[in-house]
């Protein structure tokens, strides 16, 4: 309750101020990011508060302070933490000197509460968020603004946190688990946020390639430890919250078993030596790690291509460390081994009763072979084909336009699309509000049925998804996930209605 | 003058040039109520050369760009490619002595027509593209590699006459002795096997790279065939001039013969910031330009949706060839300036690489800009080729294609101080 009574302090202290110009003055290495507090006492309800505000704090290992715009005073902002079946309130306040929206990447849910820039929260303004979270969502997902032309902005200021939804029946509750959300940020020598004049030569590589920064946070902290106890399966939550760097993401040699991604679980794991997580996406790994008492392992983001060749910056082929993993002592079985210089997810204590001996169970990481039944969407149901061609800065070739509806399709309606990237740079591409399958990559059948909201499209490239537009109908977004490419109108509108269909 | 000579093609000129070059005929040459005199017609057909000899890009290896008022217009000596062998441009002016002027009209019709020398080659009627046959050599003497003769030979008689009646008649002589140009011991006949260039006449449509897509545009298709296979668009988007070619137009083909590339000592760097002559030393090899640090690789131009330009409106294809500017990178407008910022065209803007001549293209009519974007789209093959993408500044060319650094369009009126008027 305390952590709930210091939001709201804090708030109360902005608005005592100055309004919405007052700074919080929040000391270094404080700001991890704890869970929301849940207002309500009423059983199947999770009820917070949320304010969006200007706050100055020192996010750089220098200990220089930034003005930052930030959720309940943190960068990243604190995790919504919710089960299958829950009815979610927020009461959200806008403490910017500008509107927002909060956008719930990925969460299947009403159109008006999906934060899209078609419900703007002026400042000083409150709005409550209401959603049920629907069974079999179990995963991670993540929220941000998504104002229209300012999403870039926003984020880059530290708009950015977690969500995670727990199901009743996830097989892997027993496990020790790490939330890691990726961001990267550039900062002027006075530790300002640095967001170049647009057309000034580094304004314009940030509009081609997106804004990518030198540093690189985990949960806001430059390079933190985590330690593992030696031989312990852990799992990690991994988010891109980044607005253009994508990370290829390795251990030093050792294996990832790869077990989730947008929408949760895999129906089966699969062992993988290095990740790709573009914008916006997650991934759920599993992580075990032996050797000795001390000993040290580097998560890095190996180099990636992504970009064409006439703005790909000098240093793409660098190798960036992200996060020491350091081995501990192996401790009992089935209790929390991570001790947090990282943010501090709540530890999830099995359903079961954490009697799970991680040790050796069959495979290396002691689960089983089957996690859940991910089932396919019927292909013999599809109705509509569509095609989104995306090229740089455009989709379809038109930029957007909020009052022009660019698709129209029938609610409850099975559709399969196929997303062409037509120009040299990736481009990750998302849907609002419905999770996808996809289909194939240039034709090559995807190897692991998994439910995605998010994918990346690398040059030249095609994917093709289905996906069926079930229970809520409304205008829905799909975008560029780069996010000076969605602020520059790389971005459609998809409207959900009965009686819906083409174009 | 021969038999070929008399399947006279209709002529792919925009009615605004013939619209311009009777209005000069009528300043010039002072027509009367008589009618054209002889002098009149030759002057038309210079004109119609002149437009030909622009938009094909002549001056890109002869000297001048597409500009006729350069000091250097059509006086060659610029090097090219040749298989490692030093090849030079040569001198396209009449002079007698350094210049074409020492043939004959019907050489140098041998020449664009059948890639023979002139210098080597007798001055006969040929009929026939095989040698031994129809007075076409036993033993050629073939031009450079440099030289797009593969698809200059897809033009027209008539189109030939014209633009050697231009050279002849239309251009200042200049005095330039060009050195003789290194050729292997076959005289370049190993690269010019009929089973490589394909066959002449070529094939009637649809040739194996090509099918029409779209059956109401059949007209446009075809006439954009003719300018497609004709102004040596597949000497670097693959299959020369042949559109029966497995690699038609898609695209720099890896693993193809010379996938090294021109040397980058091949180029210098002023050639290829003045106008383009890599494209023609490239051209046959299908394979990317080596230029300094830069590798740039021709698109892949069949109308597959994701690795062609299946996907790009008839008019982003249209202002890549007007404007220069890169199809997928640049908003789907009506743009109707060449200066950032005016008329709809960027303010930053992304252009095609300076091997693409677009700058040459640019002088051609709307109507024929249309019927290629027909053609790409509605008369090719698809053909799913990925081809990688191609380095550049980060300017993306807008220094090199600055507007003050382009010729005028239309071209400056005949004749420049480098061209003359008199019959």
């Amino acid at each position: 309750m305390h952590r709930y009574l210091t939001a709201v302090t804090a708030t109360l202290l902005t608005l005592a101020t100055a309004g919405s110009s007052a700074r919080l003055q929040i000391p270094p290495h404080q700001h991890v990011s704890p869970a929301l507090e849940n207002l309500s006492r009423e059983p199947g309800t999770v009820e917070v508060r949320l304010v969006a505000a200007p706050a100055r704090m020192a996010l750089l290992p220098s200990g220089d302070s930034t003005d930052v715009f930030a959720y309940n005073g943190r960068v990243p902002g604190p995790l919504l933490e919710v089960r299958e079946g829950d009815r979610v309130v927020i009461r959200f306040r806008n403490d910017l000197p500008e509107p927002t929206t909060v956008h719930w990447h990925g969460l299947h849910l009403p159109f008006t509460a999906d934060g899209s820039p078609f419900h703007l929260v002026a400042p000083g303004q409150e709005h409550t968020y209401e959603f049920t979270i629907q069974p079999g969502t179990a995963g991670t997902y993540w929220y941000h603004p998504h104002p229209h032309h300012r999403t870039g902005y926003q984020v880059g200021k530290g708009l950015y946190g977690g969500i995670i939804v727990r199901g009743a029946d996830d097989p892997l509750a027993h496990l020790p688990e790490q939330l890691l959300i990726l961001s990267d940020n550039r900062f002027r020598e006075d530790g300002s946020l640095d967001f170049p004049d647009p057309s000034s030569p580094a304004g314009r590589a940030d509009f081609e390639n997106g804004r990518e920064g030198d540093v690189v946070f985990i949960n806001g902290v430059v390079m933190p430890t985590l330690e593992v106890a030696a031989g312990h399966v852990q799992r990690w939550r991994i988010i891109n919250a980044s607005a253009a760097r994508v990370y290829r993401l390795a251990l030093e040699g050792r294996s990832f078993l790869h077990v989730g991604s947008d929408g949760g679980l895999f129906e089966h794991p699969v062992a993988v030596d290095e990740i790709l997580v573009a914008n916006g996406e997650r991934v759920e790994v599993l992580v075990r790690l032996t050797g000795e008492p001390g000993s040290t392992v580097r998560l890095q983001a190996l180099p990636y291509d992504r970009y064409i060749p006439q703005t790909r910056p000098a240093d793409w082929n660098v190798t960036r460390d992200l996060l020491t993993v350091r081995v501990a002592e192996a401790a009992e079985p089935g209790t929390a081994t991570t001790t947090a210089t990282t943010t501090a997810t709540t530890t999830a204590t099995s359903p079961t009763g954490g009697t799970g001996t991680t040790a050796t169970a069959g495979a290396d990481f002691g689960v089983p072979g089957t996690l859940r039944p991910v089932p396919p969407l019927d292909t013999a149901a599809v109705t509509v084909r569509r095609v989104m061609t995306m090229s740089q800065g455009f989709i379809n070739g038109r930029a957007m336009d909020m009052g022009r509806v660019d698709a129209v399709a029938e609610l409850g309606a099975t559709e399969i699309w196929e997303v062409e990237n037509v120009v040299g740079m990736d481009h990750p591409f998302h849907l609002h509000g419905f999770q996808f399958q996809v289909l194939d990559r240039d034709g090559v059948p995807e190897a692991q049925r998994a439910w995605k909201d998010t994918v990346n499209v690398p040059g030249r490239s095609s994917v093709r998804f289905i996906v069926r537009f079930d229970r809520y109908a409304g205008l829905w977004m799909f975008h560029c996930h780069i996010l000076s490419h969605e602020d520059a109108g790389m971005m459609g509108v998809l409207e959900v209605r009965e009686g819906g269909g083409r174009p | 003058m021969n038999a070929a000579r008399s399947r006279t093609l209709t002529l792919a000129i925009g009615a605004a040039t013939l619209v311009a070059a009777t209005l000069l005929v009528l300043a010039v040459a002072g027509a009367d109520a008589a009618g054209p005199t002889a002098a009149d017609q030759r002057l038309e057909q210079v004109l119609r050369g002149r437009q030909l000899v622009i938009t094909h890009d002549c001056g890109a290896c002869h000297g001048g760009g597409t500009d006729p008022r350069s000091d250097d217009w059509l006086v060659g000596g610029l090097p090219g490619a040749g298989a490692g062998l030093r090849v030079l441009s040569r001198n396209l002016t009449p002079d007698p002595e350094t210049g074409i002027g020492r043939y004959t009209e019907r050489q140098l019709f041998n020449a664009m027509r059948w890639g023979l020398r002139p210098s080597a080659t007798p001055d006969v009627d040929i009929t026939s593209a095989t040698p031994g046959v129809g007075n076409h050599p036993l033993q050629p003497d073939y031009l450079a590699p440099a030289m797009p003769w593969t698809s200059w030979r897809n033009l027209s008689d008539q189109e030939l006459w014209d633009m050697i009646a231009y050279l002849m008649d239309g251009v200042r002589a200049v005095r330039n002795d060009v050195p003789e140009s290194e050729k292997p011991a076959d005289r370049w006949a190993g690269w010019f096997r009929p089973e490589v260039i394909g066959p002449y006449p070529i094939l009637p449509f649809p040739a194996a790279g090509e099918e029409l897509r779209a059956p109401d545009r059949l007209e446009e298709v075809l006439r954009g065939r003719r300018l497609v296979t004709s102004m040596g668009c597949g000497e670097c988007h693959g299959g020369r001039g042949n559109p029966a070619s497995p690699h038609w137009l898609a695209g720099t083909w890896a693993g193809a013969a010379g996938d090294t590339g021109t040397a980058a000592a091949d180029v210098p760097a002023a050639v290829v910031a003045s106008a383009r002559a890599v494209t023609v030393t490239a051209g046959p090899y299908e394979g990317p330009f080596v230029v300094g640090e830069l590798t740039v690789r021709a698109r892949n131009l069949t109308p597959d949706n994701v690795t062609g330009v299946g996907s790009f409106s008839e008019r982003q294809l249209f202002n890549a060839l007007r404007w220069g500017l890169r199809p997928g990178e640049t908003e789907d407008a009506v743009i109707t300036s060449h200066v950032p910022g005016e008329g709809n065209h960027p303010v930053h803007p992304k252009y095609l690489p300076p091997m693409m001549p677009w700058v040459a293209f640019r002088q051609l009519a709307d109507d024929e800009l249309r019927d290629i974007v027909a053609y790409l789209k509605y008369g090719v093959r698809p053909n799913r080729h990925r081809v990688p993408a191609s380095d550049g500044p980060p300017d993306f060319w807008a220094g090199v294609f600055a507007p003050a650094a382009l010729p005028p369009m239309p071209p400056p009126a005949f004749p420049t101080a480098r061209e003359r008027g008199r019959f």
